[in-house]
């Protein structure tokens, strides 16, 4: 086997065992021991010895090895908040679009909760909770008409219950996104 | 290996185990380093032999740590390198492992002075 394969090989195995961590720091780890063992091999050359690259792989040692001391201290970290360990599973694959969709949807959630709260203490007459279809379905209406065939639901209650939940939404949402971004870094 | 290197070895692995991250904290005072140099400054010692399968796990749990930070950075025609440098975290680690590590070295060559047979009386009494 070539030096270049040989090395092409070793970080192919690294790379499989790193597959518990996200791909930001699998790569992080991999380009950081590529560019050693490039510029490790640059460096015999330069000192007139063969190149070498088992020599500077056996300084690494067993790619699983290798591998076993990352891992275990990027997903060891801080335990998770209570009531928050099935975010750990989640952790190991965040990426950095799941974070910001994450933060998207549920402030997002919130946003829509808190705006219907105000607003029916502002305008009680536009919006509304309707229960329809027999009571299968809630709808929300933004309408000055009552929803045909259906009562109201909750009334002026609406207003704390929705901001309420609006606000404990975006408790909520800061909490697993605190908890997913030890993850990112 | 003789006798004594193997001595020599198994004395050397222990020491560093404890002294490894001071050691690491220290070489990285006012310096900006990339793995490659850390690891040749430090085989540069003869007790401080250690391997890329140590270092380079050893210096990502110090950046997580935040004891040190790290950055990519090209240099004229080189490849890109990940330099280290210690974060004011570190700094202040270093300090504190600094005088722990001296005071321990008294204590140690205070003992080694202060041979039997008289019972050795603590330092300062």
């Amino acid at each position: 086997m070539s030096e270049r394969e040989q090395i092409h090989q070793y970080l192919k195995d690294l790379s499989k065992y790193l597959s518990r961590l996200d791909k930001f720091n699998s790569d992080e780890v991999i380009r950081e021991i590529e560019s050693h063992i490039l510029d490790a091999i640059e460096l015999q050359e330069q000192n007139g010895q063969q190149p070498d690259a088992k020599a500077i792989l056996d300084g690494f040692g067993e790619p699983r090895e290798l591998a076993n001391h990352y891992v275990e201290h990027m997903l060891k970290g801080t335990p998770p908040p209570k009531g928050f360990k099935a975010i750990q599973k989640v952790k190991r694959g965040v990426t950095k679009s799941l974070y910001y969709s994450m933060g998207l949807f549920g402030f997002g959630i919130s946003l829509f909760l808190i705006i219907i709260g105000l607003g029916k203490l502002f305008m009680p007459d536009v919006i509304g909770v309707w229960s329809a279809a027999q009571g299968n379905s809630v709808i929300i209406t933004f309408s000055e008409h009552t929803y045909p065939n259906s009562e109201e639901l909750l009334g002026y209650w609406l207003i704390p219950i929705a901001i309420v939940m609006g606000v404990s939404i975006a408790g909520l949402t800061k909490g697993v996104l605190a908890a997913l971004k030890e993850s990112l870094q | 290996m003789t006798k004594q290197e193997n001595l020599n070895e198994k004395w050397d692995v222990q020491l560093r185990k404890g002294t490894l991250e001071l050691v690491i904290l220290a070489a990285l005072k006012e310096r900006r380093l990339y793995g490659l140099e850390l690891l040749k400054l430090l085989h540069s010692f003869e007790t401080m032999k250690i391997t890329e399968g140590t270092l380079y796990p050893l210096m990502d749990r110090l950046k997580r740590d935040e004891l040190v930070s790290a950055l990519w950075h090209q240099e004229g025609e080189n490849r890109p390198r990940k330099y280290y440098q210690l974060a004011q975290k570190g700094e202040d680690k270093l300090t504190l492992l600094t005088n722990r590590w001296r005071q321990s070295v008294e204590e140690i060559e205070y003992i080694i002075q202060h041979t039997g047979p008289q019972a050795i009386k603590p330092k300062g009494e």
